[in-house]
């Protein structure tokens, strides 16, 4: 704490806070516990005449930290909005005279809640600095596309229309990816009738025509290192030579592998040449060149050819596909048409057919136009005959086991995403690794599962490994409904059939998101900005190395892979590719990780000055440390609601509950309070935390605190965790009160002085 | 099996779909079901069928030529276009019903004994021959369509309506006799000549 | 006379809902300068109305928390609601755009104390429940409800109750003689987000909708499930406020029809497998859904959602279009007829609540736009025009594609706009 911070509080006195509360008495605790230097009430603090009030204290050097204590932190942000101030807020109106009954029966706890969030702010604001931001240094505005497919020739040509110079790394000889061996494509414009053209040979002319992109053939990434603005690449070539550069973003368009067909003998696939996939059709298409298409076995007319629906997908069976690849009802649509048009008949034999949205249902009737039989059946056996395929399918409408003669059979088998190594295995298999040793004699011998090894497709040199993290199914997804680009590193976006099974359409509009995510990672690193979800957030971790142990508890525990380590173990912190969530802060035993306007001191400030009544009161203290995502607004709109809870809860919203350091709760429980509660977001596969693990680890933590509570003898309910969602806001109400019961029926903490 | 029926197998060998487009009034419509059986649900004499519409149009895409042809159900057809309205591809079910069982008949398939069938007989010979239907005498002709017996039986039934309607002036008993017909019976025959030209042209279209 | 100050490096986006704020934020979070338009009185758009986004059976809500706070701290970025653009002219690099802005009566002094809605007496339907239930004439349209300001509702204009919500406010933020006003600006690049309405049920004839109390939209349906919606969140039968017993489901109501939506509307299908898990979650076992389908279209990765629930013993499918509903006037229970055609089984099956999966139109159809965009025969709007379609706006999705298609429109209108900033650079 320095000299030339000045502290103001302001009052508001507005939305019935006057009426509820004893201001004056505010005004009292702001000035004599919260030690600040001007206070002032004001009866409608968020209107012109209140913010100047602010203002002109800001402007005349009197106030440069400034606590509000009025509506919620969430309310009347435009007002509030103060540029390069320090600012805490006092939630009154929301968190106290709204969440509480008026009338005289409460009007002593009431205010005595008022007055601790006004201590509260106060002991927070002496703490919090203005985020000075953390620029990356000679930024690098030039992106890199790993995969020279429709998707990464898509992003290079978007970007770089958008003015940015970019680098295409592509593994093959040539561009193009599987799109290059399309005749046709499903088609893209309206009226969805006809096969288009594929469009690669115009897409691989513009990217030859655009000076911004360059093309590195035959190459791949043998490192990766660094972080948004600065990633350190070294490409390497087929004949062993590798160049170091500098890029600011990275677009892995690493496309999929079409599932391998011999993985379905019952289909007669490896029993029969007459029996394809859907690339080995269109390689005959080709071959036909608009002639009759030929039977690979003797090159006869291929006269009937039959269409087979995810074959080896949508199945749990062992080394099957679990998901429906997407493309692949059109694109048998698309084939079959050009079968028609080659003079043979073709049948499509689906389970449900899956043509969506206005274009997919079109090209679905033009299929059926031009002569193309649907039929809804199961194929169990696709046999080899003298002379052709016999096709023995449940016909699911006639309800009955029947067969087809064919001439060729395609299998509309699936997409198997490039997404290089699964590093959640890896890390499992480190953990296991570790628990063995730490477990010692009692760890039992464990069959090690035979892993096929898959290269790396980025070689990233973080800490976390090698690659992005996998979301299911092996695809490189977001994990976030709304937020498809949520990438788990920071800088890096999957696009295409990498991230999801998609189409070329989709991969296009994909890749163009995509590229956009590059240009704005690059945009933010020169600023300082944290990308998505803490958007704009200058804030950045630090730690003071001197009291650092090297437990490595941060860098393994950082959800993003910001962290690595030195020769020693220290962390290093990437501050470009880190989200802001805390993590770090809450997993670090010695408590040396901070940021600026977010510490171990801005909450542990405020839960120790609230004050704790004696044992005698009869009234119970319980710290409440709510995710600022979800269940603090939930907490904000019961009150908006009008839902009552306990006036003995005091709460403090914390970034996320993984930013939770476990001297909170010891603090709280030695300084007399009665219990802990933290409410996350929900936890487990469908997990809500937008910081991955942060539920997850705050439960860990707490489990751990348990054998603590059990040895100073207390209960272990006196510190829970709580999964709740932005919509509980009559739950959250409910939970605390019961919890109070609980309180009551175990008794008041014995720390209390 | 009739000498047209066993031409049209060996010329549609194995596609019977093409067949029905060739030769089935609206038949080209029959690939565009998709089978969600509306039409099928939405018929007021659907439990009557022994296949709804939509299941005679898988069969027809399955081949299943001989069983679609000798069906009763499409004979079942009221022309109440339920059906046709409903469908989500507007698929022109109604007059694929008629065409089905008139190509059956065509080719001598249709089943024998059914009333729809007789009547319909009854009805057009009626028709053509004057470009009028005679009521009185179609009605007397249906009465007696299953003998003579059965005739009587529900021409006394059916007495106290025809004596109803001799009341209500809306039968003339006359008709039977003087019955008058369109004015033009040459212009009439030329239209029907001319419909039946269509109709083959059409046929001949699909048999390249 | 509100100002806005844009040039024609300023990005427009027309529609507040998921894909309007995604294409917004995504190029405020570029650097650049946009508008945002939005025609109702607060952002968020149809996901707001969702209790559950499916496969995660996560809450939209989640979603637009972090959207609101990125649209908080973002000073590239200006929401006009209750505002509609009636004109675009020009071409990209330089539109000239009419907006007109209707009166809120509610000017930003407002808190969201909500003293005026206390105070007026009169009640309207309230349309964010589709009519299900009532709100105030003076309201905040949802608990979220960004800008947290309400909105008096124009028909209390003239009337006692305009009155007594003006002496109600203590912030002095009840305006009742704003008056509507067109404000003109200029930008470089348009995004149409305008998003997607639900296709009229009640022109589904057969389904009833409107005439039988029991058949309820998909979107009815979510609406049922707030706590604070007009049931309280629970699924009830609305002729009698009681849970129901026997739930069907109606895909394609609308969708994939030529009499009425000749597209696939995509979303509806998951729509449905997700209710029947509202369902389970409500009532265990006690209550039965059943599924009639044409095609299920769980399309790609999340199919395996769809084997979820099939998996429930309470969820049948039946692979059948319903041909038609009776309703049983008494007791208001319900007979769907059809065909099951998977082997052709008739039934007449009592349900005593049908849920419609009625699909997505857009809700400015292209030939509507004011302005020069490239449409579909189905009146979507094309992603690659003059004008950006984004969002359903531009085809039949899904949330998650609808983000990331909105992505995707920000980075052509930075294009634009990048464009223009060259060329003037250039020109100095």
């Amino acid at each position: 704490m320095s000299d030339d911070k000045k502290y103001g509080a302001y009052i508001c006195t507005g939305c019935g806070l006057g009426e509820r509360l004893d201001s004056t008495a505010q005004t009292n605790v702001a000035s004599r516990d919260g030690k600040m230097g001007v206070v002032r009430e004001h009866g409608f603090l968020c209107n012109a005449e209140g913010v100047q009030l602010i203002r002109d204290d800001l402007a005349s050097g009197e106030v440069s930290h400034v606590v509000i204590a009025a509506c919620s932190r969430r309310a009347k942000t435009e007002a509030f909005a103060f540029d390069d101030v320090a600012m805490a807020r006092a939630n009154l109106r929301e968190g106290v005279i709204w969440s509480q009954p008026d009338g005289d029966e409460a009007r002593e706890t009431t205010q005595e809640m008022a007055e601790d969030y006004v201590r509260m702010a106060c002991a927070e604001i002496k703490f919090m600095a203005t985020p000075q931001g953390d620029p990356v240094s000679d930024t690098s505005r030039r992106i890199l596309v790993v995969g020279g497919g429709v998707s990464g020739m898509t992003s290079a040509l978007e970007t770089a229309r958008a003015g940015y110079d970019v680098t295409i790394v592509e593994k093959s000889a040539t561009l193009g990816g599987h799109a290059a061996t399309l005749q046709t494509r499903i088609p893209q414009q309206a009226p969805y009738r006809e096969p288009e053209p594929s469009g690669v040979d115009e897409l691989i002319a513009a990217i030859e025509a655009e000076a911004r992109i360059e093309v590195r053939l035959n190459a791949a990434l043998t490192s990766t290192d660094g972080a948004p603005g600065r990633f350190e690449v070294e490409i390497g070539t087929e004949s062993g030579s590798t160049a170091s550069e500098r890029f600011g973003a990275i677009v892995m368009a690493t496309g999929y592998t079409d599932y391998d067909m011999a993985n379905l003998p019952e289909l007669g696939a490896g029993k029969s040449p007459d029996v394809v996939d859907q690339a080995g059709f269109e390689a005959l298409v080709k071959a036909a060149d608009g002639g009759p298409i030929q039977c690979p076995t003797n090159g006869r007319e291929a006269k009937h050819v039959v269409f087979v629906q995810c074959a080896g997908q949508r199945s749990d069976q062992e080394g099957h596909l679990p998901y429906c690849s997407g493309h692949c009802c059109l694109t048998s649509i698309r084939q079959a048409m050009h079968a028609q048009e080659a003079g043979a008949s073709a049948t499509v034999l689906f389970s449900d057919l899956r043509t969506p949205g206005a274009a997919g249902e079109d090209f679905y009737r033009a299929g059926q136009e031009c002569g193309v039989t649907f039929c809804k059946g199961t194929v169990s056996e696709v046999l080899p005959g003298d002379d052709d395929l016999e096709v023995r399918y449940n016909d699911l409408i006639l309800d009955e086991q029947t067969s087809l003669r064919a001439d060729l059979v395609v299998l509309a088998t699936g997409m198997v995403p490039n997404s290089g190594v699964d590093i959640d295995t890896i890390a499992a298999e480190e953990n296991e690794e570790a628990d063995g040793v730490a477990a010692g004699a009692e760890g039992t011998a464990q069959e090690n599962t035979v892993t096929i090894p898959v290269e790396s497709i980025l070689n990233l040199k973080y800490r976390q490994g090698p690659d992005v993290p996998q979301l299911k199914h092996g695809f490189a997804d977001s994990h976030f409904i709304c937020f498809p680009y949520e990438s788990r590193r920071t800088g890096i976006y999957p696009t295409g059939p990498v991230r999801r099974p998609m189409d070329m359409q989709q991969a296009q509009e994909d890749a163009t998101g995509a590229a956009l995510k590059a240009i704005q990672a690059v945009e933010g690193a020169a600023l300082g900005r944290a990308a998505h979800p803490r958007s704009g957030d200058l804030s950045f971790p630090s730690f003071r190395k001197e009291g650092c142990t090297q437990c490595k508890r941060c860098t393994v525990e950082c959800p993003f892979g910001a962290i690595d380590e030195d020769e020693q173990s220290y962390p290093l912190f990437n501050s470009s590719r880190c989200r802001r969530c805390g993590t770090c802060m809450g997993a670090c035993p010695v408590r040396v990780i901070s940021f600026e306007n977010y510490s171990v001191e801005t909450v542990g400030q405020q839960l120790k000055i609230v004050e704790i009544p004696d044992e005698f009161e009869e009234k119970p203290r319980v710290l409440i440390l709510a995710c600022e995502n979800d269940a603090y607004p939930a907490l904000d709109m019961a009150g908006m609601t009008g839902q009552h809870y306990s006036p003995y809860v005091r709460i403090i919203p914390v970034r996320c509950l993984g930013s939770v350091n476990l001297i909170w709760v010891t603090d709280a429980l030695n300084n007399g309070y009665d219990g802990v509660l933290l409410m996350g977001c929900k936890k487990g596969d469908n997990y809500q935390c937008h910081f991955v693990k942060g539920s997850e680890l705050a439960h860990e933590r707490i489990s751990k605190v348990d054998e603590t509570l059990k040895t100073l003898s207390l209960e272990p309910e006196r510190v829970l965790t709580h999964e709740v969602a932005i919509t509980d806001i009559q739950r959250i109400p409910e939970i605390i009160n019961d919890y109070m019961k609980t309180i009551e029926k175990i008794g008041l903490s014995p720390f209390k002085f | 099996m009739s000498d047209m029926n066993a031409a049209t197998v060996t010329r549609y060998r194995d596609d019977f779909l093409k067949e029905v487009e060739a030769n089935v009034e609206e038949g080209d419509w029959v690939k565009m079901c998709m089978q969600c059986g509306v039409c099928s649900g939405s018929c007021p004499l659907g439990p009557h069928w022994e296949h709804p519409p939509q299941e005679l149009f898988m069969m027809i895409r399955a081949n299943k030529r001989e069983e679609v042809l000798s069906s009763a159900s499409m004979w079942y057809c009221t022309s109440c276009y339920n059906c046709l309205v409903r469908c989500p591809r507007e698929v022109p079910i109604t007059h694929i019903m008629h065409g089905l069982a008139h190509y059956a008949e065509r080719l001598g398939l249709a089943p024998k004994e059914l009333p729809t069938r007789k009547f319909s007989k009854i009805f057009w010979k009626n028709l053509s021959s004057s470009g009028h239907a005679n009521e009185t005498s179609l009605a007397l002709k249906l009465y007696f369509m299953n003998g003579f017996g059965e005739g009587i039986k529900k021409a006394i039934e059916m007495l106290p309506v025809g004596l109803g309607m001799l009341r209500a002036k809306r039968m003339n008993p006359f008709g039977l006799f003087a019955h008058k017909g369109c004015t033009d019976k040459k212009g009439l025959n030329a239209i029907l000549d001319k419909a039946r030209e269509i109709e083959l042209a059409k046929a001949a279209k699909y048999q390249a | 006379m509100t100002d806005v100050v844009a040039t024609n490096q300023t990005i427009l986006v027309v529609g507040g809902g998921i894909s309007g704020l995604t294409a917004a934020l995504e190029a405020a979070e570029c650097g650049k300068q946009v508008i945002l338009v939005e025609k109702g009185p607060s952002v968020g758009g149809r996901v707001t109305q969702l209790y559950k986004y499916f496969p995660k059976l996560c809450f939209p809500t989640c979603g637009l928390e972090i959207n609101l706070r990125r649209l908080k701290a973002n000073r590239n970025l200006r929401v006009l609601t209750m505002a509609e653009v009636t004109a675009i002219d020009g071409e990209a690099g330089d539109y000239r755009v009419a907006v007109k802005l209707a009166p809120r009566h509610v000017n930003d002094n407002c808190t969201a104390c909500g003293d005026c809605a206390d105070a007026v007496e009169a009640e309207f339907d309230n349309e964010f429940d589709f009519g299900m239930g009532q709100r105030k004439g003076a309201y905040l349209p949802f608990n979220m409800a960004w800008p947290q300001r309400y909105v008096l509702d124009p028909r209390l204009i003239g009337t006692p109750d305009a009155d007594k919500a003006k002496a109600a406010c203590k912030a002095d933020a009840i305006d009742l003689d704003m008056v509507e006003e067109t404000v003109e600006m200029k930008v470089g690049a348009v995004i149409w987000a305008t998003g997607w309405k639900p296709y009229d049920a009640g022109k589904i004839q057969p389904y009833g909708h409107g005439r039988f109390t029991n058949v309820v939209t998909n979107m009815e349906f979510e609406r049922m499930l707030d706590p604070f919606g007009p049931t309280d969140g629970k699924i009830v039968r609305p002729s009698d406020g009681k849970a129901p017993t026997n739930i069907a489901f109606i895909q394609c109501a609308g969708s994939r029809d030529r009499n009425h939506l000749e597209h696939c509307s995509r979303i509806c299908c998951m729509a449905s497998l997700k209710q029947t898990t509202y369902v389970r979650e409500q009532f265990a076992d006690d209550v039965t859904s059943t599924i009639y389908y044409i095609d299920i279209r769980a399309i790609d990765r999340i199919d395996d959602f769809y084997r979820d629930v099939q998996a429930d013993p309470n969820v049948k499918f039946i692979k059948s279009k319903v041909a038609n509903i009776t309703e049983d006037r008494d007791s208001h229970g319900l007979l769907l007829h059809g065909v099951d055609t998977e082997g052709y089984h008739r039934y007449s099956n009592p349900h005593d609540l049908v849920v419609l999966a009625t699909g997505m139109e857009p809700s400015v159809p292209a030939g509507q736009v004011p302005g020069p965009v490239t449409g579909d025969e189905h009146g979507f709007v094309a992603a690659d025009g003059a004008i950006f379609g984004a969002g359903c706006a531009s085809e039949a999705l899904d949330v998650n594609r609808a983000v990331q298609n909105a992505t995707a429109a920000a980075l052509r209108a930075i294009q634009v706009v990048n464009r223009v900033a060259a060329t003037e650079s250039r020109d100095v």
